[in-house]
Parts: C-alpha cells; sequence; structure tokens
C-alpha cells in the first residue's frame, strides 16, 4: 500500500483544507469587492436617451437643483422633471436640437422620456429626500458633485452601511441648511473651529436623531 | 386637494385595445413608442457595445475573470426607468398622496369618504371627517370597496353575445330605444333598477317618466334595511322615516333590529351608540340596550338583557311592551300579544325602567319586521316623548310612480315589455323564487343591463342581453344622500379603467341626452339645488372640496301620532305560531359581509371572518344548540363549534360540519350546520349572498344559496322549515375554534354599577387575574414612577437578555376600549387595505395561515363552568343564551418582546420609539417567534400569497407566476409586499408613523421652528384607528402626558392583556363594563365572565354568583408593593 500513497501523502489532508480555505477566503473577498455595491454600483453611467449635462444647466445658466426637481423638499421623492419644464427654455433655446427630440416628442404626446434610472435603492428601503434636505444634508453628499458632471454617475455605494454610517454621525455630513443646495459649499465640519461648532450648535438644536433601526427605512 | 380633472375623452379606438388602467396617467400612456421600449430586453444604445464606455466594459470583464467565469452582468440590478408627466399635472407632486372626497352609495345611503390616491391611483379609503355623524370613520363594505376596483373579474366591455361592443355602438343602442320608444310614450319600455338615494338619479327618472309615461320604473332590492314606510304613513299619516340620535339615548330598546349593521345608517348609529356608552371616569353615564332578537347580531352582542325570541314573535313581543306602557290601548293590544309567554317581570321592569328616562330613551324596530311592529314603535317613541329628542322623523323619498317586482312581472307575463332595462341589481340571483325570474327575463325580446359584473342576470340569455359595463364609483361622477340626507359627492379617482359607464349616464342617454356627461349632471342637480343667484362654479367646488352640500340635511318634520291609523294597518290577530324541530322559522338575513351577494367576488370581504360565527369564506345554516340537540347534532364535549356528533371527521386538522337539508314548502337547499349560541330555540338563520354560480374567481362557489329558498309572501321570515340530516359533510374555515375564555383574565369585565361594580371599584382590572396575585413584576420602584419613565427607564425586569434602550423622541402605544368595541371588522379591512395585507383562500384558511395583522376575538360566558383544573369537566356545553366579549388583538408591541430574543437573525427587533419592528429581508422563515408570541398575532408567508395564484399553491413553480398588473395597481406603494417564506405582523402602521414625523419636521423646518420635532397629538392616525366607528382604538405618544393615548391609559379601567408574563406591552385595553337592570329578572351580579373567572379560581366559591368575596382585597394592595 505504501507505493500508492508515498508518505507525502499525509500531509495531504492539511494542503487540501488550507487550499480550501484560501479558496473560500478569495471568493469572500472577491465577492465582497467585487459584489458588493461600492464596486457594482459606483461608476454606473448608463447612456440617457437625451444627453442631458447637469454641468452645462448648473455652472453655465445656473439653476437651482430646485428648478426642475421642484418637489425635492416637500415629497420623499425626487421628481425628475416633465418635458413640460424643459420646454419652458427649450421651446426658445435649440429649439430644434436633434438631441432634444424625445423631450419635445414627451411634451407633444405626453409620453415619458426613459431616464435610466441610476440611484435606485431597493424596493424595500424607503428614502426620502424631503427630510434630508429640509434638515442640512446636501445633494452631493449621496450623489456627488452632481453640478459637475457632464454624465450623471453613480459616486456613492448609497449602500446600507453607507446609509447608517452617515445615520451615527450626522453633524460630520451637515451643511448649513442655506447653503444644501449649494452643491459647492463645504460641510459645516471642514470650515474651521466655529464651522465645527455650528455643526455641534444644529445636531443640538435642530434635536437631529436619525433613525438607527429597522423602522426608519423598512417599511 | 379637492378639485375636478379635466380628463379627456378616450378615443374609440383606445377603448377597444383591450386594458387601459394608466389612461389617466401621461407617463403610462399606452403609445407604441413606450410600449416597444418595454418589450425591448435593453433601452436602445444597451446593448450595442459601442454605447458602453470603455471602462466600465473593462471593469465588468476583469471581475468575470477573477470570479472564475461568474459573470457579474447578471448580479447587476435591471435597469429600471424613471418616467415623468409629459406636462406636469397641476397639484401632484410624485411620491406625495393627494385626497379627494368622495362617497359609496349602498342602497338608499352612502358613505361620505376621503379617496387616498398616488398619481391619480387610489389606493385607501377613509371616512370623511367633514361629515361630522361620521367623523371620519368608515364601514367594512366602504374599506373593502375599493378592492373592487382592482377586481380583474369585473365587466372589462360592453357585450353582446360574446361580441365586444364600442362606447360608439353603446350610444347607438341607447339612441335607439330612446327613439323607437318616443312615439308610444315608452310603452313596452320597462326599467328595473336598484335602490339608490341619488337625486341626480331622481331627477333623470323624472325626466325619463315625462318623456315615456307609459314606461314601467320598478325598484328592488332584497334585502329590507329601512323601516316600511307604510307604517310611518299608518302611525302619522306622512311618509316619513326616523332618524335615530343614539348619543341621547340612555335607554335603548331594540326588537330585532341590527342598528350596528344592518339597519341603514348603521355607521351613524354605532358612532352615536358607542358615545352613550364610552366611560372614562366614574362619573360618565352609561346607557343600558336591552334587546329582543332571533338571530346572535353585533347589537346583541352589545346588549345588556338579550332576550331570544322568534321573529314572528316580535309583533306579541311588542304588542306587549305597548300594553304594559299605554295601559289605555290594553285592551285593544291583548290578542296579538297572547300566547307569548315572557320571563316573568322582563317586560314590566323594562317598561318602569323607559318611563324613568322618558325623552331620553329609544325604541328601535328591524326593518324585516310586519309593519305592525314598526307602528307600535312609532307610537312607542311618542308616547316616551322620544320624538324630537332620540328620535326624529324626515320626509322618506321615494321614485315617485315607482311599480313593484310584482307588477312588472305580471306585465312581463302579460306579453307587453318589448324592452327590459336591467340597472345594477342582481335579479336572476336574487328576485324571490317563486317568480322565476330567469324564464321572465328570457321572455322579454331586448334585455339591456347595466352592471358591474357579468352576473347571473347578464348569463340569462346572453344572445339577447346587452351588457353595458358599469363604471365604479371610484370611476364616477355621482351624488348620493345620507341617512340624514346629507348630499355628498362621489367624485372619480380616475378614468373608467375599461370605459364604464355610470347609471345617470345610462339613464340621459335613453331619456335623449346622448351627450350626457356624468359631471354636468350632477352639476345640473347640485347648482339646481342650491338655488337662483349661487354661482355654479364656487357651488360645486365647494361640494367636492367639503365632500358634502351644506345644509342639505333632511329637516325634521313635525309629526304627531294617530292611533286611528293603526287600526287599519292592524290585520285581525292570529294565533301565535309556535314553533318546533319540524315547523322552524327560518330567517333570511344579509350575509355580514356578502350582503345580499354584491360583494360576494371581493376577497377582502370574502376572508373576513364573520364576526358572530367566525366562518371565513362561507355561509352556514346557524341553529341554536338546543335544536342541534334535537336533530342529533351533539355540540357537547366540542370546542368547535362546527356541529359535529363525537365520530368526527377530520380534514386538515378542522372538523366538517353535517350538510343538512333545509325544507320549507316544497322549495329545498342543502347547506352546513353550524350550531350558533343566542339563537331563538327553533329559529334558524340563513344568511343570503353566498352560492354565486356566475361570479368571479373569488365568489364562485363559496357557500350556498339561500335564495331558492325565498318566496315573495316571506321575503325575510318564513315559516314551516325543517331539517334533514344528509349525511355528508363539508368543510368551514373557522378562525376561532375555541369560544370560552375558561375563567382566564383576557377580557377583564364589569357591571357598570351595583356591589362590586365599576362604581365601587374603578381599578377592578387589577382586582384579578395573575399580577393581582403576584409582586408587581416592575418592583416598588418602577410602581413609583411615573408612566413616561417607566416607558423608558423601568430596570428592564432583571433580565438576562439585554434589552432595547427606549431614547426615541416620541414612545408610541396603543389602547383600546372594549367597552366600545362592537366588533364589526371595519378595522380588520382597514389594515389589510393600508398594509397590503394578502388573502390565502379557503383550504389556507383552514390550515390557519390566515395573514390578518388585526383579528377580533369573540368569547362566550354563560356563568357556568366546571373547571377541569378542579375535577370538572371544563367548560364544553355550549351555552344557549351567552354573554359575548369581543376584543381586538394584534401586536401589542411588548417592551420586553419574547418573539425578539428567539429570533436567530435579529429579523425582528425593537426600534428607538418602541415599535417591534419586522425586517422582512432579513426574515428567514424560522417561525420561532410565531412560535414565542402569547397574543399569537405574527402571520407567516407560507406561499407567495401576492405572486401564486391562490388555486395553484401547490404547483409552486409550475404554477403562474406574477401579480396581475390590475391588482398591482391597488397596492400602497408605502408598504412592502411580502414574498414568501418571511413573517409579518402589525406594525402600528409604521409607514404612517415615519411619514408623519417626516412631514411635521419638514413643515417646521420650513417655518423657521426646526427644533420642534414632536409630532402634535391627533396626527398621526393608525389605519385601525382611522376607520374605527366607535373610536375604540386611540393611539399616540405616552411621552406626552396629554396625549389622548396617555388620557386613555390613565383610566383605572386599563390594563395589560397576559401582563404578568412581564413583557410590557404598548398595547393596553380598557376593561369592558356591563349595565343591567338589577330589577330584570336575568340580571348577573357579575359578568357571567367574571363569574367563571371565579368559580375557577374559587372552588370554594362554586354556587356563589357574586364571585369574590371583596374584589378589592387583592388590588388595593398591590400598588403599595409586595
Amino acid at each position: 500500500m505504501s507505493k500508492l500513497f508515498p508518505k507525502s501523502a499525509n500531509k495531504l489532508p492539511l494542503q487540501i483544507i488550507i487550499y480550501l480555505g484560501v479558496l473560500a477566503g478569495i471568493a469572500t473577498a472577491g465577492v465582497t469587492y467585487y459584489m458588493t455595491p461600492k464596486y457594482a454600483r459606483v461608476g454606473y453611467a448608463p447612456v440617457q436617451p437625451v444627453p442631458f449635462s447637469h454641468a452645462q444647466h448648473v455652472q453655465e445658466v445656473g439653476l437651482d437643483c430646485r428648478y426642475c426637481h421642484s418637489n425635492v423638499d416637500k415629497s420623499g421623492h425626487s421628481n425628475v422633471p416633465s418635458a413640460q419644464t424643459c420646454m419652458n427654455c427649450h421651446s426658445t433655446i435649440k429649439p430644434s436640437s436633434p438631441a432634444l427630440a424625445p423631450v419635445r416628442e414627451s411634451f407633444e404626446k405626453g409620453t415619458p422620456v426613459p431616464w435610466v434610472w441610476i440611484h435606485q435603492t431597493p424596493d424595500f428601503a424607503y428614502f426620502n429626500h424631503a427630510i434630508h434636505v429640509n434638515r442640512g444634508i446636501s445633494c452631493v453628499e449621496c450623489h456627488g458633485q452632481v453640478n459637475d458632471m457632464d454624465t450623471v454617475t453613480h459616486k456613492q455605494p448609497l449602500s446600507m452601511a453607507f446609509c447608517i454610517e452617515c445615520h451615527r454621525d450626522p453633524q460630520s455630513r451637515l451643511r448649513d441648511p442655506k447653503d444644501v443646495f449649494n452643491l459647492n459649499s463645504k460641510r459645516l465640519v471642514d470650515q474651521g473651529e466655529a464651522g465645527k461648532q455650528a455643526a455641534e450648535k444644529f445636531h443640538k438644536d435642530w434635536k437631529l436623531m436619525p433613525p438607527q433601526s429597522c423602522s426608519g427605512c423598512h417599511r | 386637494m379637492k378639485r375636478k380633472f379635466d380628463h379627456s375623452a378616450p378615443s374609440d379606438q383606445e377603448q377597444l385595445t383591450g386594458p387601459k388602467y394608466w389612461r389617466s396617467l401621461e407617463e403610462l400612456a399606452g403609445t407604441p413608442g413606450f410600449k416597444a421600449q418595454l418589450v425591448r430586453e435593453f433601452p436602445e444604445g444597451a446593448s450595442e457595445l459601442e454605447g458602453v464606455d470603455r471602462r466600465n466594459f473593462m471593469k465588468i470583464m476583469a471581475a468575470s475573470f477573477a470570479l472564475g467565469g461568474v459573470g457579474l452582468a447578471g448580479c447587476r440590478r435591471p435597469e429600471k426607468f424613471i418616467l415623468p408627466y409629459g406636462k406636469s399635472v397641476e397639484g401632484v407632486i410624485p411620491g406625495l398622496p393627494s385626497y379627494y372626497a368622495t362617497a359609496m352609495p349602498l342602497r338608499k345611503t352612502a358613505i361620505p369618504l376621503l379617496a387616498e390616491t398616488h398619481q391619480g391611483r387610489p389606493t385607501k379609503l377613509e371616512g370623511n371627517p367633514t361629515y361630522q355623524p361620521h367623523g371620519g370613520a368608515a364601514s367594512l363594505h366602504a374599506q373593502a370597496s375599493i378592492l373592487d376596483l382592482y377586481d380583474p373579474d369585473r365587466a372589462k366591455a360592453h357585450t353582446k353575445g360574446d361580441q365586444a361592443l364600442d362606447a360608439a355602438a353603446v350610444n347607438e343602442l341607447l339612441a335607439t330605444i330612446n327613439r323607437n320608444y318616443a312615439a308610444n310614450g315608452g310603452s313596452g319600455l320597462a326599467f328595473l333598477a336598484d335602490e339608490s338615494s341619488s337625486p341626480t338619479r331622481a331627477r333623470l327618472v323624472r325626466a325619463l317618466r315625462e318623456r315615456f309615461p307609459r314606461a314601467i320604473w320598478t325598484e328592488y332590492e332584497p334585502i329590507a334595511d329601512e323601516p316600511p314606510v307604510a307604517a310611518a304613513q299608518a302611525a302619522f299619516g306622512a311618509a316619513v322615516r326616523p332618524v335615530y340620535n343614539f348619543a341621547r339615548a340612555k335607554r335603548v330598546v331594540s326588537i330585532d333590529a341590527d342598528f350596528l349593521h344592518q339597519e341603514a345608517g348603521s355607521l351613524t348609529y354605532a358612532r352615536g351608540f358607542s358615545s352613550g356608552r364610552r366611560v372614562t371616569k366614574k362619573s360618565d353615564p352609561m346607557n343600558r340596550l336591552y334587546v329582543a332578537e332571533s338571530a346572535l347580531t353585533l347589537t346583541g352582542m352589545m346588549a345588556d338583557h338579550r332576550l331570544r325570541l322568534a321573529s314572528s314573535h316580535m309583533l306579541a313581543f311588542a304588542a306587549q311592551l305597548t300594553a304594559a306602557l299605554v295601559p289605555q290601548t290594553a285592551q285593544n293590544l291583548a290578542p296579538y300579544g297572547q300566547g307569548l309567554q315572557l320571563p316573568a317581570k322582563w317586560i314590566d321592569e323594562c317598561v318602569a325602567d323607559l318611563q324613568a328616562h322618558r325623552g331620553e330613551c329609544v325604541l328601535v324596530a328591524g326593518a324585516h319586521l310586519p309593519a305592525e311592529v314598526h307602528a307600535l314603535v312609532h307610537g312607542l317613541n311618542a308616547a316616551l316623548g322620544n320624538v324630537g329628542t332620540t328620535v326624529n322623523y324626515v320626509a322618506a323619498e321615494t321614485t315617485p310612480a315607482r311599480s313593484n317586482l310584482n307588477g312588472l312581472v305580471s306585465a312581463i307575463k302579460g306579453g307587453s315589455i318589448r324592452t327590459l332595462v336591467i340597472l345594477g341589481g342582481n335579479p336572476a340571483y336574487n328576485a324571490p323564487a317563486d317568480l322565476d325570474w330567469p324564464a321572465l327575463q328570457k321572455s322579454v325580446g331586448e334585455v339591456i343591463r347595466h352592471g358591474y359584473y357579468v352576473d347571473e342576470t347578464s348569463a340569462v340569455n346572453p344572445a339577447a342581453t346587452t351588457h353595458i359595463a358599469a363604471a365604479h364609483y371610484l370611476e364616477s361622477w355621482g351624488d348620493a344622500r345620507t341617512i340624514d340626507g346629507t348630499i355628498v359627492p362621489i367624485q372619480p379617482m380616475i378614468l373608467p379603467l375599461f370605459g364604464g359607464l355610470t347609471q345617470n349616464e345610462v339613464l340621459a342617454r335613453i331619456a335623449g341626452d346622448q351627450k350626457a356627461d356624468g359631471y354636468a349632471l350632477v352639476a345640473e342637480t347640485i347648482v339646481g339645488l342650491a338655488g337662483q343667484g349661487a354661482n355654479p362654479e364656487k357651488t360645486m367646488q365647494k361640494f367636492l372640496h367639503d365632500g358634502v352640500l351644506e345644509g342639505s340635511a333632511l329637516r325634521p318634520v313635525a309629526v304627531r301620532f294617530n292611533q286611528s291609523g293603526l287600526e287599519r294597518l292592524f290585520r285581525p290577530a292570529q294565533a301565535l305560531p309556535t314553533f318546533g324541530k319540524d315547523n322552524l322559522e327560518v330567517r333570511f338575513v344579509a350575509d355580514f359581509k356578502m350582503d345580499d351577494g354584491r360583494f360576494a367576488n371581493n376577497g377582502w370581504l370574502q376572508e373576513c371572518p364573520d364576526p358572530v360565527t367566525k366562518i371565513s369564506w362561507d355561509n352556514a345554516i346557524l341553529v341554536s344548540p338546543k335544536l342541534g340537540q334535537e336533530l342529533g347534532i351533539d355540540p357537547k364535549g366540542s370546542l368547535i363549534q362546527v356541529a359535529r356528533k363525537e365520530t368526527a371527521e377530520y380534514t386538515m386538522g378542522k372538523e366538517k360540519a353535517f350538510v343538512f337539508e333545509l325544507t320549507v314548502g316544497d322549495r329545498k337547499i342543502r347547506g352546513p350546520l353550524h350550531i350558533q349560541p343566542g339563537l331563538a330555540n327553533y329559529t334558524i338563520i340563513v344568511p343570503l349572498g353566498y352560492g354565486r354560480t356566475v361570479a368571479g374567481h373569488v365568489g364562485k362557489g363559496a357557500g350556498f344559496d339561500a335564495y331558492p329558498l325565498r318566496t315573495s309572501d316571506a321575503l325575510h321570515i318564513a315559516t314551516g322549515g325543517k331539517l334533514t340530516n344528509t349525511g355528508t359533510r363539508a368543510l368551514l374555515a373557522n378562525t376561532q375554534e375555541h369560544w370560552s375564555m375558561e375563567g382566564r383574565d383576557i377580557i377583564r369585565e364589569a357591571n357598570y354599577e351595583g356591589a362590586n361594580s365599576y362604581q365601587e371599584t374603578p381599578n377592578f382590572v387589577d382586582t384579578f387575574g395573575m399580577e393581582s396575585h403576584a409582586p408587581s413584576n416592575i418592583g416598588a420602584v418602577g410602581e413609583a414612577m411615573t408612566p413616561q419613565e417607566r416607558a423608558t427607564k423601568v430596570p428592564r425586569g432583571n433580565s438576562l437578555y439585554s434589552t432595547p434602550t427606549f431614547d426615541g423622541q416620541h414612545q408610541w402605544g396603543m389602547s383600546i376600549d372594549m367597552n366600545t368595541c362592537i366588533g364589526c371588522q371595519a378595522c380588520v379591512i382597514a389594515c389589510q387595505a393600508e398594509n397590503n395585507v394578502p388573502i390565502v383562500g379557503k383550504e389556507q384558511v383552514a390550515r390557519g395561515r390566515e395573514m390578518h395583522w388585526l383579528r377580533i376575538d369573540r368569547y362566550y360566558s354563560d356563568g357556568n363552568i366546571d373547571a377541569e383544573a378542579f375535577g370538572g369537566e371544563g367548560n364544553k356545553a355550549l351555552p344557549d343564551d351567552p354573554q359575548v366579549s369581543l376584543q381586538p388583538m394584534t401586536c401589542v408591541h411588548c417592551e420586553l418582546a419574547p418573539c425578539e430574543t428567539v429570533c436567530p437573525v435579529n429579523a425582528t427587533v425593537h426600534d428607538e420609539e418602541g415599535l417591534n419592528v419586522m425586517a422582512y429581508n432579513r426574515c428567514i422563515g424560522t417561525r420561532y417567534c410565531a412560535n414565542n408570541c402569547p397574543y399569537k398575532v405574527r402571520r407567516f408567508n407560507f406561499f407567495d400569497w401576492n405572486q401564486r395564484r391562490l388555486d395553484e399553491l401547490y404547483l409552486g413553480q409550475l404554477g403562474e407566476f406574477g401579480m396581475p398588473e390590475l391588482v398591482a395597481l391597488g397596492k400602497n406603494p408605502e408598504v412592502t409586499v411580502r414574498m414568501r417564506g418571511v413573517m409579518e405582523k402589525c406594525t402600528y402602521c409604521v409607514q404612517r408613523i415615519q411619514n408623519g414625523k417626516i412631514q411635521h419636521k419638514v413643515k417646521m423646518a420650513q417655518q423657521g421652528t426646526p427644533g420642534d420635532v414632536m409630532v402634535p397629538d391627533g396626527t398621526i392616525k393608525t389605519a385601525c384607528q382611522q376607520t374605527c366607528p366607535v373610536d375604540a382604538i386611540v393611539f399616540g405618544n405616552i411621552l406626552d402626558k396629554d396625549s389622548a393615548v396617555m388620557q386613555a391609559k390613565a383610566r383605572e379601567q386599563d390594563y395589560e392583556v397576559l401582563g404578568y408574563l412581564n413583557v410590557r406591552p404598548r398595547t393596553t385595553y380598557s376593561g369592558k363594563l356591563r349595565n343591567p337592570n338589577p330589577k330584570m329578572p336575568d340580571y348577573k351580579p357579575l359578568p357571567a365572565s367574571r363569574i367563571e373567572y371565579s368559580k375557577k379560581n374559587e372552588p370554594q366559591s362554586h354556587g356563589d354568583d357574586h364571585g369574590h368575596g371583596s374584589p378589592t382585597a387583592h388590588g388595593a394592595e398591590k400598588k403599595g408593593g409586595h
């Protein structure tokens, strides 16, 4: 029998265990890295039916977020503007641009422009825009510097860990309520000692207590 | 947010091309472009490489390699789209619901409602709080009616035979009728309509009659829910009907009248009755309810004194009552009252009590009783000075010159009817059997049927019948009157999904107005009523905004009782029938949920257990325990009330009921027998509304049809019934098999006054129960704290488990008043609608898998118990005449929740504000939590109820998957639709809490007081609380001392169910009070359940009905700590 199994075979079980362990480790690491939103969602920048540039509209035209996303401070859902909103300007500006054809068609026929949904939370997570923007959390915290984007890109993982981190420490993400829609503004804590104090005061005076339990987001 | 939407009319092309669910929503308009978009797996460009930026592509490829061929593309969430409006819709904010006033019409009344809509899609109905008599409450039928809108089985097109007709063809058909009958004044034209309180319909009928004076207009309803006008005509010489004011009545006598559910206006009445019943402090008065009835109804369950009496004996009862109350009538009435043996002094003491409350008592008679009884009741109310205080009379509106069904029948038999227009109703199913309606209908050349479903009537002779699809009331313009005559609007929330027409439109078109538009028809009526000089636009705007027409309630009419009128009404007295096993009295009653059968295809109502029998998905022949015994069906030894012998057969762990044949005359029906305590001995109750043969998937085949037994001369009460056992069995899905509390302290009751009563011991709830014998769970330290401190700080019972910290800004709690709860089940359906609770079907209910988050437990007690613990048999024999106790039971949100400690994956945990929450996406379905829940309120998704057809559950993956789009439209978007394998339960309507808090904080931040984060009391209402007609449920923040819920919890009769378990429920209950008259022969010095409690726990006091010698002995010292 010794012919069949050389002495080195005695180490085989250990080797197999180590091998499997390493394999499992690699798989776990791979899944954790590649299959979580941090990798799978961040960087997602699908082609939209209309090549709309936020950078152009915010920086060149000087539009406020709420010109188009007009209900973001009232509703849980931040509305994507109706074609009518676009046509307020585009009936006179670039009225015959081929890129805007879907918008014009939508306005005339009432059919929606099928914008690809980028910042998509799962169905069982109920995110509410109004409460965040009304209480010192700026658009950039979740959406990145949208004002600089030509193509909207998924910047933050928007995973549960991402939400919870902020809910555990909201103070460090606060902006002055006046600056929430000023996407170039800095967080209060990044504005020196005075800013830090303001953030602390804000946190206390506004009685900020973002929910950290399931019922905050899952219903 | 209430105004008229101006929808453009759909083109004919659109109406023909199948279902159109989203027509009022531009974002989902069925345009070819968008449809193509949906069909393509990926949007344009997505599947072409050039559209994907290179970096992303490389990333994906790299990941694929790294994972050895596991392509990550498959892990991507599917691409979804945001579809904004083309043109913005005024007043619509995506993500926020809008509310519009509307109303649900039902026979001659209506329930004013507020409909919650999400971008034009109604999802939930609430009572309209502007209508004071309802105070924002709604009935179970109103709550469930929204499901009918999204019923996949509703009529989806106008049809003739197999052929679909487009809108133009229907218009042409109606115009042809108009033309054909214009010349001869409508001779040969007949209408058969359901009853309606709509002023617009009344106006249109008048116009129709002017145009076609010789046409026959008939109204028919199988169920009577209003007193016959003939009785008032005789008593007062005027066509009036009574409207009761129960809030002012200190003594109520109900003669076979279920005014809490079945009678018209029951919602108003239940509300009034409960306001006279609510006791919050010792000085509050409490009304007293005397009931004489043959069935056991909601009203009977609330009774302080209940007399079981055959309905045929009610005239004798009323005659005896009248004779005792107005002695000068005694001689005249003696023959009518003769022969009825009542318990000694019952009448005398009841009358004495009424005499002592002149002007503040009220008598009510059931609508199904003969006019004589009503005439006597009118007289009694007048004699007691109640007219003008507890009962008012208003003009009874009837359509002029309407004929009854018999008139129409003889016209059809005479062959003079060529065109019959059937509006609503379902005569082929529910017309009296002796008329043989289907044959009559077949003999008419042309039948136009306007109906919501293609039902028995539409199916009689499809080739000659044109079925016009009716619009749901949530798709219609209309109006209606409530019980007090207030005019309320019916406003559409969405364009007719299947191009249905309203009754008004059909009538107007036949009358010649081809362009009739629902809105214009109503506006004409309302503006006409507002009178000269009113601004039409403003009038309508206000009408639609308020949801009521101000000042339109009918004014009380002064009436004068006229005894001579009664003499003409009364026929000579007949000998009182005696009933027995071979001569049974048969009562045909509207089923609690199905009504007359109109709600048969509503799954929510089918699955909702009957509040009395607790049977769902079926009706049953109800017999008294005594009759059951005589029939050889022995309920002894049975915990289940389904009739059985000891040789029981089991299926799915459930007993099967014997199927009996019921014979009246030469007509027979078959149905399962159910032994129901509380019935008159030889009266059997046969609920109508089941056994539909042409209904949708839900209604077809449920229960048995009792209409074939019903003849024109005995519509409500028949005599001479006989039951024979067929020997076969039928399974009934009963949701509460056990009827006794076994002398336990689950529901704690006391009498309002007398020895050991609430007046003597306001904290009676503390004097019994395990807690009264043991040291306080929270110790002296805890007892000394305020309730607020206790909710957040109390040492958590020295538990070994780590316990949650309650540091939230609010702490939620609830209190349920069992003293006012009437068991109407409106909360059960409201919860189902709000929380996307699925239905599971009869078979699964029989397995105990129903999903209702909220149930109403119903217990019987009669004071007789042979406690097993002390060598007796246990409480096994069904009582003949029990007291009933009702308890709404749902998750009580224990602070130290037993379910949480056993969850292996932390799927159920506490949040900061005291809610016991379920994280569905964490749940792996071990069901340990449900096992460990002492209240049995957790529900498990054994199947994918939402995605699978209920008749294909066991096919698993082989079955059809997916929810019909129409059904999906009705779901509440604020609540997750749960999947197979997860646990669920009451959440205290967490979506309402979160949205309420968010909206409050947003409002405060925008008005500059962001620190004000506490939601004002009353802003957040749970679904059950909002709809409760009797305000039995109070919910709110227990950190706020002044909140309504803390006021309720501060009452001395507030207690924790199973409090000794130290689970510290956030939902507490207020003890039930009974208010019996000590002088009555059936007076019990303690509530029956309390007698049973005493007997069980203190066997030495057996036979002593007083139970506790000193009920204060335990409780008084308890608070001081042991």
